[in-house]
């Protein structure tokens, strides 16, 4: 199975309208589960720990789904794959944030946090442009 | 939590990679998992007229590459319809357009971002909801 017939499958399955459930053989340490059963029940964080873990499970698969789509997608589109300034561009327009006016600090605070940490993401980007701000201001 | 919807034109330069605005919803969707890597809760949506007007068919094998990026559909149920008929009646932009406005207005919770190369009409569907508007 190739990389691309593994994802539609995986897509597959997660868009599946599935009612039917399975007792699973997984394997959890005991403190994380009653770590699990504490948190419903004294934070409400969920109905019960299987809702919990089954919604930490969909949205890191779904996560994951959709970032080896863009991956794939650049392997096939090398132009299309935008950088690391044009992604926290896009984060700062959907945020309403002030930055979304100075793509070039944008560009400037994605060179300068890649040389530190290259592992940055989009919004460290933009973290370190507001510091740049404030601190200028 | 924020949804991210899609207009017609979002969804034409996102299924072309020659498209000259695809490079710029490609790095919306790239900010949408990056903020999904760190935990928040992002949904992309495509509301189901939009996708008729893009001649989106999700069944055909053309349509294998944009179904991977997981844009969930918003159906025009009957209820979504409801909304979607008295948006049309207000406004008159057309049926895509009043669906747009019913999608937004159906989120319950957290922020909508709406990607379109149509501000104004965008604004005026989603009355009196206050997406974030973004002109791709």
């Amino acid at each position: 199975m190739d990389d691309h017939a593994a994802l539609d499958e995986l897509n597959r399955l997660l868009d599946a309208d599935d009612a039917e459930t399975v007792n699973t053989s997984m394997r959890l340490s005991v403190s994380l589960r009653d770590a699990a059963a504490l948190a419903v029940e004294h934070f409400s964080a969920a109905s019960s720990a299987t809702t919990m873990a089954a919604a930490a499970l969909r949205q890191s698969l779904e996560t994951l789904a959709m970032e080896t789509a863009l991956q794939l997608h650049y392997r096939e589109h090398p132009d299309a794959q935008p950088s690391l300034a044009e992604i926290a561009h896009a984060l700062a327009v959907q945020d309403g944030s002030p930055l979304a006016e100075r793509p070039d600090l944008l560009a400037a605070a994605a060179s300068a946090v890649v040389e530190r940490h290259p592992d940055a993401d989009a919004d460290d980007v933009l973290l370190w442009a507001e510091a740049q701000l404030a601190v200028s201001a | 939590m924020r949804t991210i919807v899609l207009d017609n034109e979002a969804v034409q330069a996102l299924s072309d990679s020659t498209h000259t605005k695809h490079r710029t919803v490609v790095a919306h969707l790239a900010g949408a998992v990056a903020r999904r890597r760190r935990g928040t809760v992002v949904d992309t949506v495509v509301p189901t007229t939009v996708r008729v007007e893009a001649g989106w068919d999700r069944s055909t094998p053309s349509a294998a590459a944009i179904n991977r990026f997981r844009l969930r559909d918003h159906v025009l149920d009957a209820t979504a319809a409801n909304v979607a008929a008295s948006i049309q009646s207000r406004c008159g932009l057309g049926p895509a357009g009043a669906h747009i406005g019913a999608t937004v207005q159906s989120v319950s919770s957290g922020d909508v971002v709406v990607l379109t190369t149509d501000p104004s009409d965008i604004a005026v569907v989603c009355t009196p909801s206050t997406p974030q508007i973004v002109r791709i």
